[in-house]
């Protein structure tokens, strides 16, 4: 693929919370470094945009989806860290499920054979 | 975390949001300086990535409100603050919005009041008028015999109803009173399904004769007359001489049916006038059974009228029925009338929101800096159109309350511009400001808001920063001058249609106030006067009464001539009869239907309608005499068409021994008489002299005859002093009512034209005011804005005439416009005026092309202001400005 994805246009609704739930789910992130984890999982297909992840991380934060703590990083630095709530957990899992079959559903109907 | 702590947390979500973008952006300048990157260029790339951080915090801050409320607040606030600086333009739009939607209000009022307002019944969709189609084709009054067929055999109705209206003299103190009521049958209140509030009402039983003697008041009546007081149930009340024992007392809800009747008497059907099928005197009304339409109902009534024709006397025959919902019956014309004002005031409103649209552009321009510099700022699109709708909106609220609390004190300034309008107009009289009323006009604040708000809105928030910021004023000038030539194209538009209608209207009225009635009602005396039952049960007796009345007046040397009638023009208490000229059968098929009209001698004299032909009644016209009658010439050519009606003989009105139609000799024409006001065609009128009035006739009139009085002098003040004299000499327990000059019966017939015409006269004006001034702005701010390029060219000679004629030339391109629309639009609408027009087609192209110049004059007006401003500019000081 030429040009990358961006988050702001080319991803459905709630698809990028879904990438920052399961990303978050390994090990709790702050902003920064959840825009590169993302970038690296998605073996640079994606590029999350700051104008799109912070409003996201507030809304996620409302939703009660992660939690956000001030702490120290590997480099010395005061960052804010996020991490996955339980109730996170249940909407990610809820979520996968039924892009699960979304997706499974588009590709039925794309594979089907040209008469 | 709950509403308070969320408003609490807001400083803290935006300290953390701004600490940790910082944050973001050290970690990345870290990450690139160790890519190798110079410190200042991994500074500034970095927070090119970012973007815009005060966006990004107030999006993040923007999660945690409600949003909506909050910034609306904010931008109510904002708004309040912007227009608090321009007290000018605030108070001109303020007060258009006032005019606009306060006429709109203030005419809803009455469009609720008259027509939306339910009836103060169970299911008033359910109840109809029911009338029966005899002769004449149009609804009528139903005989008793027929309204028993209909209640026996009809399947579609759940109960019918009649009554007959009633006038009675009650003797409660010093002076006779004449109170109006209704003789009902028992069902007449179970169609309506309202209880008495005290006592009951009238049974089935109490419809037989010798039983009838029960009351039942309204609470109109029962407050005016009886004090409000529970102890009048089973008092006795004499009507007409006979004790009526009061049975009960309806509720308030009762009186706001739309008549005039006060207390409700059982009404009592003789088997001899069931039999007869004579008598149109019922008005029936019904409530359909479930799931039954007014059509079905029609259509079954005259099935049974079918069905029924064989046994019915050949003079009876009904054609078919009719049904009619019971509030279009009441409400009539009246709701067409209000619906076509409703209309032109929206059109005012539509031009007020004409105006302050331009003037929210006009100032969106002078505000582009301020926009553009907001926009640069991170102010997103929509924020900023909200921003620009919530000025609007507080404009609209603003103008609206101020209007709508104008509305509610006008209201009665309203009423009393015609106070007989609220006789004319069924329920006018319940006008007041309501919940609907208050619903209605934050209905047409929020309209009036986003009408005016969105355009402006839109065009500013498009704007773009570079064009702005690099002198906008004079860039913008001549791109962008559609938006503001439509709306003067629109509002020219809209208030062409306002004035077409004023217009036409006003020649209606024209012609009304021309018309020649057929008489001369100047300096002459009217009033009812009714004789009781009690002592004047002979025809003889009441005839000599009258004759004895007229005399006595006649000899007060204040009057010239005076006269009784049976029917005066413009007065209550008409009955028509079918004439049949000799030779014809005399058959339903062959009826003119006459006005009847009976008279003493000099009627004629007192309303000094000429003798066409032939001779007037004379006292040789004597009971015994040979019967004679006098037609109107409507009436004569109606009966005999292409012959001289005199000296043949009509068939009508009574039987002679023999059981045959007596024959009455035709000894008189008459002039014809616009009995029914200006607006109407004169009826087929004919005239029997009092001495050979049939005998029935007495109980038709009840007794009661209009006595007429023409004075010697303009002055009617002591000629109703003469005839109360007069009437205490006959008989001092009979009242006199329904005193009024000639005149005032005249406008009162009037009333409700003059009431429109006023109320169109009053939106006409504002419409072309707002428009006026709407196009002297927009041209003026054409003229501010090319003030340069005007100036410059008159600097290179141009002359100050024909700046003018440029300034003007451009400024009246949108009026054109509009005119062509307006005209068009004017004439495709016209026909709903044509129920309130008289004597001019509702496309009268004369009020046309009047309006079309007026218009035109008032825009070249509108436009020469600015444009000879625009030849004062003085090159040289606005270069050195």
């Amino acid at each position: 693929m030429a040009s990358k994805l961006s988050t702001r246009k080319d991803l459905f609704p709630g698809a990028l919370e879904l990438m920052v739930l399961q990303t978050l789910k390994r090990k709790p992130l702050h902003g920064y470094a959840l825009v590169r984890a993302i970038q690296a999982s998605s073996r640079d297909l994606l590029q999350i945009e700051e104008g799109s992840l912070y409003p996201a991380l507030q809304r996620m934060l409302k939703e009660g989806w992660v939690n956000a703590r001030w702490t120290t990083s590997d480099t010395g630095r005061r960052v804010r860290a996020y991490e996955v709530t339980l109730k996170g957990l249940k909407h990610l899992s809820g979520e996968r499920e039924r892009l699960g079959q979304m997706f499974e559903g588009v590709r039925l109907v794309l594979a089907m054979v040209e008469p | 975390m709950n509403p308070f702590e969320r408003l609490r947390g807001r400083r803290n979500v935006d300290r953390d949001l701004a600490d940790e973008l910082g944050a973001h952006l050290d970690v990345r300048i870290e990450e690139l300086v160790g890519a190798g990157l110079p410190l200042e260029d991994a500074r500034q790339q970095a927070r090119r990535e970012l973007g815009n951080e005060t966006l990004l915090i107030e999006r993040g801050r923007d999660v945690w409100r409600f949003a909506m409320i909050e910034d609306a607040w904010q931008d109510v606030r904002y708004a309040w603050r912007q227009l608090v600086r321009a007290p000018g333009f605030t108070a001109v739009a303020v007060i258009t919005f006032a005019l606009g939607i306060g006429a709109t209000t203030a005419i809803f009022t009455a469009v609720y009041a008259v027509v939306l307002q339910p009836f103060p019944f169970h299911e008033p969709d359910r109840v109809v008028a029911v009338g029966e189609q005899f002769v004449t084709g149009s609804l009528s009054a139903v005989s008793p015999g027929n309204f028993e067929d209909w209640r026996t055999h009809a399947k579609t109705f759940s109960d019918l109803g009649a009554r007959r209206f009633v006038s009675v003299n009650v003797s409660s103190g010093t002076t006779p009173e004449r109170l109006v009521g209704v003789a009902v049958t028992a069902s007449y209140f179970s169609v309506f399904r309202i209880p008495a509030v005290l006592g009951r009402t009238i049974t089935a039983d109490e419809n037989r004769a010798g039983r009838e003697r029960v009351v039942v008041l309204s609470d109109r009546l029962w407050r005016r007359v009886f004090g409000g007081i529970p102890a009048v149930l089973g008092t006795t009340i004499r009507m007409d001489g006979h004790p009526y024992t009061v049975i009960g007392v309806m509720p308030p809800q009762f009186d706001r049916l739309g008549g005039p009747e006060e207390f409700w008497i059982p009404v009592v059907f003789t088997p001899e006038a069931i039999a007869s099928h004579d008598g149109h005197s019922m008005y029936v009304v019904g409530r359909l059974a479930p799931g039954i339409s007014t059509e079905q109902a029609a259509a079954d009534l005259s099935i049974i009228f079918h069905r029924m024709k064989e046994q019915l006397p050949a003079n009876t025959e009904v054609r078919q029925g009719i049904v009619n919902e019971f509030a279009a019956e009441v409400v009539g014309g009246s709701r067409e009338r209000l619906l076509v004002l409703f209309g032109a005031v929206a059109l005012v409103l539509l031009i007020a929101c004409g105006n302050v649209a331009h003037l929210l552009l006009a100032r969106g321009r002078l505000r582009s800096h301020e926009v553009a510099l907001r926009a640069s700022l991170g102010a997103s699109r929509p924020r900023l159109i909200r921003q620009f709708l919530s000025e609007s909106a507080v404009l609209a609220v603003a103008g609206g309350t101020l209007g709508v609390g104008a509305a509610y004190v006008a209201i009665p300034a309203l009423l009393a511009i015609a106070p007989e309008a609220i006789g004319a107009i069924p329920r006018l009289d319940q006008t007041t400001v309501n919940g609907h009323v208050l619903l209605f006009a934050l209905a047409a604040i929020v309209m009036s808001a986003l009408l005016t708000g969105i355009v402006p809105a839109l065009r500013a928030s498009r704007l773009d920063l570079r064009t702005s910021l690099s002198d906008g004023a004079r860039t913008l000038a001549g791109a962008k001058d559609t938006l503001r030539s439509g709306l003067v194209a629109g509002e020219v538009a809209v208030v062409i249609v306002l004035l077409a209608g004023a217009g036409v209207l006003i020649r209606s009225a024209l012609y009304l106030q021309s018309v020649e009635p057929g008489f001369d009602g100047t300096s002459v005396l009217t009033a009812r006067i009714s004789l009781p039952e009690v002592g004047y049960e002979e025809p003889a007796r009441v005839e000599r009464a009258f004759r004895g009345l007229v005399e006595r007046i006649s000899q007060h040397p204040a009057v010239d001539v005076a006269a009784v009638s049976s029917s005066v023009p413009m007065t209550p208490g008409t009955n028509h009869n079918g004439l049949v000229p000799e030779g014809k059968a005399f058959d339903p098929s062959n009826f003119v239907l006459g006005r009847l009209g009976v008279i003493t001698e000099n009627y004629f004299r007192t309303f000094r309608i000429p003798l066409v032909a032939g001779r007037l009644f004379s006292v040789e016209d004597y009971r015994e005499a040979p019967r004679v009658m006098i037609l109107s010439r409507t009436a004569a050519q109606q009966l005999f068409p292409n012959e001289n009606a005199v000296g043949q003989r009509v068939a009508c009105c009574e039987s002679g021994p023999d059981g045959a139609p007596l024959l009455k000799l035709v000894v008189g024409i008459v002039g014809d008489v616009r009995s029914n006001g200006p607006h109407a065609e004169p009826p087929a009128d004919f005239y029997l002299p009092i001495q050979q009035a049939p005998a029935y006739t007495w109980s038709w009139f009840q007794r009661t005859l209009t006595v007429v009085v023409r004075g010697k002098t303009e002055g009617t003040g002591i000629l109703t002093e003469a005839l109360r004299e007069a009437v205490r000499d006959i008989d001092p327990t009979v009242p006199v009512h329904g005193v009024a000059t000639m005149q005032q019966r005249l406008q009162a017939t009037l009333a409700e034209n003059r009431f429109n015409l006023v109320l169109m006269l009053l939106l006409g004006s504002i419409g072309l005011l707002l428009s006026a001034v709407g196009i002297y702005g927009v041209i003026a701010c054409f003229v501010a804005q090319r003030r340069h390029e005007l100036a410059v060219r008159m600097a290179l000679g141009a002359s100050p005439a024909d700046v003018v004629r440029t300034v003007v030339t451009h400024g009246m391109r949108p009026v054109w416009l509009g005119a062509v629309i307006g005209l068009t639009a004017a004439v495709a609408l016209s026909q709903t005026l044509a129920s309130s027009v008289y004597g001019v087609t509702p496309r009268d192209p004369v009020t046309l092309v009047a309006v079309v110049a007026v218009l035109i004059v008032v825009a070249i007006l509108a436009n020469l202001l600015p444009a000879r401003a625009a030849t004062r500019v003085n090159l040289a000081g606005l270069l050195a400005g």
